[in-house]
């Protein structure tokens, strides 16, 4: 007995040993380009046209840097963080009605809905480019980064639909069961059991579409047009021209850019999931 | 609470869509350009500027400067809805006809001959700007031939001499190659960079009358100057005259660039627009090392006149979407391009526009000997890629690529941008 | 008959606030997807340049011609590709990584964060950073290749390689996100069960493949329909990388789409292209739905 107790230990030892060793070469594999990423924003423009890409900086140059934060970055990126507030608080709010009855309810519409949803998932981003063109034109939108949030709540509505009422239907029917012998009617059930419970899935669509709205390009470029109204995915464009671009310049824009997402990351992983799970088994 | 929180959603919602846009008043022309960044942009700039500050229409320009990569795909969304800007860049050939055909572009023939345009403009410009016996466009940018930039450095050390013709090229070449050296920097997954070959040596061996004849339909893009292109380039690339992997490396990047740097490659058959470029990237390297040549005849065909160029006088060229005293206000605007201290100011920032006495603003000796190829061509050939039928482009493009990377015979490429051209013309003959 | 008209005044209830619930979305989506699809479906009988105002309305003959196009059957077989190897590829790899977190708990939140940044890099830093580090002289893939006494490599060059170099450089950047989402789905289950069976003297293994495996399922199922959409419409770093070359080698149904939409002015056949491709992913993924959940849909 004891004998295969250590022998069990020893095992997993070694199976942790092996596992860690993997995690070590995954995080290799997923930082690198993300450390070139950063050593090439420190760099002379010509540096490293001839010295490639793969160097270290000769020295630390800062002028990248300087020269980006002291142009109209700020104002992209207060236009970003603007759409991305509103457009995920919106996002998260009506995914999350629509998931509710989807998930937890039994009506004929049902089934028909969320196919139609699913099948909303499969439309080629560009084809919506041109008549959400004209109706922010009709709609005196145009040029102002109040267009880009219908888009952005419309682009990630069906993925997170699906996602969530996923979710949803993974919470055990019980709870309902019990909440509802205390008296809660269907609306109070969401507000009050439903919603905490989909923690998780919530924080999942968060990280996924804020990401994507962060970066998304197409809908900022059709539907602005003046450098104030821009957002940080188009400020790559003061550095890149026709002929000829600053790559290092280009590397310190997206250097900035993705920054405030990693800290966001790394403040909003570590909540997300503890609180959940203890949610989940108090039920 | 559910219907508070509800009708606070919808409030939300109806106060976003109620917010309002910019509007343009009645007395501004909207000017889209891709003129986006550094030398580019203040060039434009100081035209809008002198426009605002001079003129007497009672219009004012506003600029609306758009990174290129896109750009294409915004004019055809707007255009789409009917929201044309007032005045916008094109690059003139296949897309700027259908932007004239579709009603975007009002021709400007009247007003152009009453402004300096016509004696100030190169001919060919003009004859770059016309369709069906208008003027439609007013051509701005700068005159970019295509042409051989060589590192002066290496060819000293190696003793080679600037080559004339295709044979000496080659001799050239093979040195390059005994010592280590790839002759040619080009990076090839842009696909447009390595048509600049094919264009050159097609026109070479055979004039221009072959491309000619094949797009109206009378010839045919298989004719032999075409083939013998393709099979010239697959015999370089067997020889190592390319850098290896052509087809992966990217001229957007900067890939081609880094071999000429690096001295890994000697010379690349670019458009002129490298000079800026590349003082851009280093002024110091520029001056030591970069010459420049024509690309050179060949032996074995004397009567091609070897004085055509592959290329566009104008690059960009200002389409109107405007009418009466708009349209009147916006070519007074375009012409302001070839005023002569617009055209200094141009020429200081590294753009040569195409008026006829650019010469004279001309200080770098490299775009001195560009220039004078330039006025020396009897004819400059409109890139393939932009003169075609953009389907007949692409098609051009990708079969070019293949033959580049020896997955496909130039007959079989050459085969497939015929289709397209027949295709193209049956669909236009319907 | 007391209990049964309670049963419907009930269904009644839940009838009305499944609408009150579901109108915000449908809304939504009526305005900035529906009408979309349905105006590509109606530009896709016409054959227009996409900007002039006139179109000439020609019935199928789009459809007709799409239906017959080498092309966009080889662009849909490259999407199919993309499909299977980024379902095989991406979701174990996710998964594996989100159990190597939740068994190693908060010790591992270093890992979770380094193997998040994939997904936070935009595409043309991506397109950037592999076209060097492809590069077949001087990249790092060669470099790798010639250590061990190969010689260089040219990926995205070769025809027959570049696809799978792009999906490989696909799988790098969307793994994190099935790590997030299988993470998502770890906190599911309870810790309860995990003791439970720990206290049964399972070893981690056995919890993995036969409790947490299990009650997994249903997640995982949906991050193939995810993974299976996401593939079938991709367009990003294609277009950003090769265009769909070399050649047309890695031209996908959404580039294909592109370029006649917006850069060949055949905006009637682009959108039977995207119609097209609407139902095939739409039927797809439906398809797939039904057959994978099919017992548990009721």
């Amino acid at each position: 007995m004891e004998q295969q107790y250590k022998k069990s230990i020893i095992k997993s030892r070694i199976s942790w040993a092996v596992a860690i060793f993997l995690a070590v070469c995954m995080a290799v594999v997923t930082i690198t380009p993300f450390i070139f990423m950063v050593l090439n924003s420190f760099k002379e423009k010509f540096e490293m046209l001839t010295k490639g890409v793969f160097t270290l900086p000769d020295k630390l140059y800062l002028e990248n840097y300087a020269e980006v934060l002291g142009g109209k970055f700020a104002s992209f990126f207060i236009n970003s963080v603007i759409v991305l507030v509103v457009s995920l608080a919106i996002l998260l709010m009506v995914a999350a009605f629509a998931s509710y009855p989807l998930s937890r309810f039994k009506f004929k519409l049902n089934a028909p809905i969320y196919a139609l949803i699913v099948a909303c998932m499969s439309i080629p981003i560009h084809v919506t480019l041109i008549p959400i063109f004209k109706m922010t034109r009709s709609m005196g939108l145009y040029d102002s980064i109040w267009a880009l949030i219908g888009p952005y709540v419309a682009i990630g509505v069906p993925i997170s639909v699906f996602i969530l009422t996923g979710f949803m239907k993974n919470i055990p029917r019980e709870i309902e069961e019990s909440a509802e012998i205390d008296g809660c009617n269907k609306i109070q059930m969401f507000f009050k059991m439903i919603l905490p419970l989909s923690k998780p899935g919530l924080s999942t669509l968060a990280i996924y579409n804020g990401v994507n709205m962060w970066n998304e390009f197409s809908f900022a470029y059709t539907l602005t047009q003046s450098p104030e109204h821009r957002t940080l995915p188009l400020a790559v464009w003061e550095f890149r021209g026709r002929y000829s671009m600053n790559t290092p310049m280009i590397m310190a824009v997206l250097v900035l850019t993705l920054l405030p997402m990693l800290i966001m990351f790394i403040f909003a992983q570590d909540k997300l999931i503890k609180g959940m799970t203890a949610g989940a088994v108090k039920g | 609470m559910k219907r508070r929180l509800i009708s606070a959603l919808f409030a939300a919602t109806l106060a976003l869509t109620t917010m309002c846009g910019i509007s343009v008043s009645a007395e501004e022309l909207t000017f889209w350009h891709v003129n986006a960044e550094g030398n580019d942009l203040d060039v434009v700039n100081a035209v809008i500027d002198k426009f605002n500050s001079t003129t007497e229409s009672g219009y004012t320009v506003v600029g609306v400067p758009t990174q290129n990569d896109a750009y294409k795909e915004k004019l055809v969304i707007a255009m789409s809805s009917g929201e044309c800007p007032d005045m916008y860049i094109s690059w003139s050939g296949g897309p700027m006809n259908e932007y004239i055909e579709s009603g975007f572009a009002q021709p400007i023939t009247e007003q152009f001959n009453n402004t300096e345009l016509p004696e100030k403009l190169m001919q060919g410009s003009i004859a770059q700007s016309s369709y069906k016996d208008e003027i439609y466009a007013v051509p701005f940018n700068g005159i970019t031939v295509s042409g051989i930039y060589y590192n002066k450095t290496i060819f000293e050390d190696l003793g080679i001499e600037v080559p004339t013709t295709i044979g000496e090229l080659e001799a050239a070449c093979d040195t390059l190659v005994e010592n280590g050296i790839v002759p040619f920097a080009l990076a090839n997954s842009t696909k447009w960079t390595g048509s600049m070959y094919f264009m050159n040596l097609a026109a070479r061996y055979g004039g221009l009358e072959p491309f000619q004849k094949a797009v109206s339909g009378e010839g045919s893009f298989e004719d032999e100057c075409f083939l013998w292109a393709g099979e010239k380039i697959q015999e370089w690339v067997e020889k190592g005259y390319f850098p290896e992997g052509v087809n992966s490396l990217s001229e957007d990047d900067g890939q081609a660039r880094q071999l000429l740097y690096t001295g890994e490659a000697a010379m690349t058959c670019i458009g002129s627009w490298y000079t800026s470029t590349i003082k851009n990237d280093s002024e110091e390297f520029f001056s030591e090392n970069i010459g420049w040549f024509k690309f050179p005849a060949y032996e074995d065909a004397p009567d091609v006149d070897d004085s055509i160029l592959i290329g566009t006088v104008g690059d960009n060229f200002i389409s109107f979407n405007c009418e009466g005293e708009a349209l009147d206000a916006a070519v007074e605007f375009a012409s302001m391009f070839a005023d002569d201290d617009m055209v200094a100011f141009a020429a200081e920032r590294g753009r040569l526009r195409p008026v006829n006495n650019i010469m004279d603003y001309v200080e770098d000796p490299v775009d001195q000997e560009i220039m004078a190829a330039v006025s020396g061509a009897s004819a400059i050939q409109l890139w393939y890629d932009q003169y075609l039928p953009p389907a007949v482009a692409n098609a051009h493009l990708d079969g070019l690529q293949e033959v580049f990377g020896l997955t496909k015979t130039p007959a079989e490429a050459q085969a497939m941008m015929q289709e397209a051209m027949e295709a193209y013309n049956a669909e236009a003959a319907e | 008959m007391n209990k049964n008209s309670l049963l419907i005044q009930r269904q009644k209830e839940t009838n009305k606030v499944a609408a009150i619930f579901l109108a915000p979305v449908l809304i939504i989506l009526a305005v900035y997807v529906f009408y979309p699809i349905i105006s590509t479906f109606h530009t896709s009988l016409y054959k227009w340049n996409g900007i002039s105002a006139e179109k000439t309305f020609i019935g199928l003959k789009n459809w007709a011609t799409l239906i017959k196009d080498g092309n966009f059957w080889f662009a849909f077989k490259n999407n199919i590709v993309i499909m299977i190897l980024s379902i095989c590829i991406q979701i174990p790899l996710g998964l594996a990584m989100a159990t190597f977190i939740d068994f190693a708990g908060k010790k591992a939140n270093v890992f979770k964060v380094l193997w998040f940044i994939p997904m936070l890099i935009s595409s043309v830093a991506i397109g950037f950073l592999f076209t060097y580090a492809l590069a077949t002289k001087g990249g790092i893939v060669s470099a790798v290749s010639n250590f061990f006494g190969g010689g260089n490599i040219d990926l995205l060059g070769n025809p027959k390689t570049a696809l799978y170099t792009i999906i490989a450089i696909i799988a790098w950047q969307f793994t994190p996100f099935y790590m997030v989402y299988s993470m998502a789905g770890f906190t599911n289950i309870s810790t309860d069960v995990f003791e439970a069976a720990r206290i049964d003297g399972a070893t981690r293994g056995e919890y993995f493949w036969k409790i947490a495996l299990p009650l997994l399922m249903p997640t995982l199922k949906n991050a193939a329909i995810l993974s299976m959409v996401g593939s079938l419409k991709y367009f990003d770093l294609i277009y950003v990388m090769t265009n769909g070359g070399p050649g047309r080698s890695t031209e996908l149904m959404a580039t294909y789409m592109y370029k006649y939409s917006f850069s060949e002015f055949n905006m009637g056949y682009g959108s039977a292209v995207a119609a097209g491709m609407f139902l095939l992913i739409s039927a797809i993924a439906l398809f797939t739905m039904k057959v994978i959940n099919g017992k548990e849909e009721d």
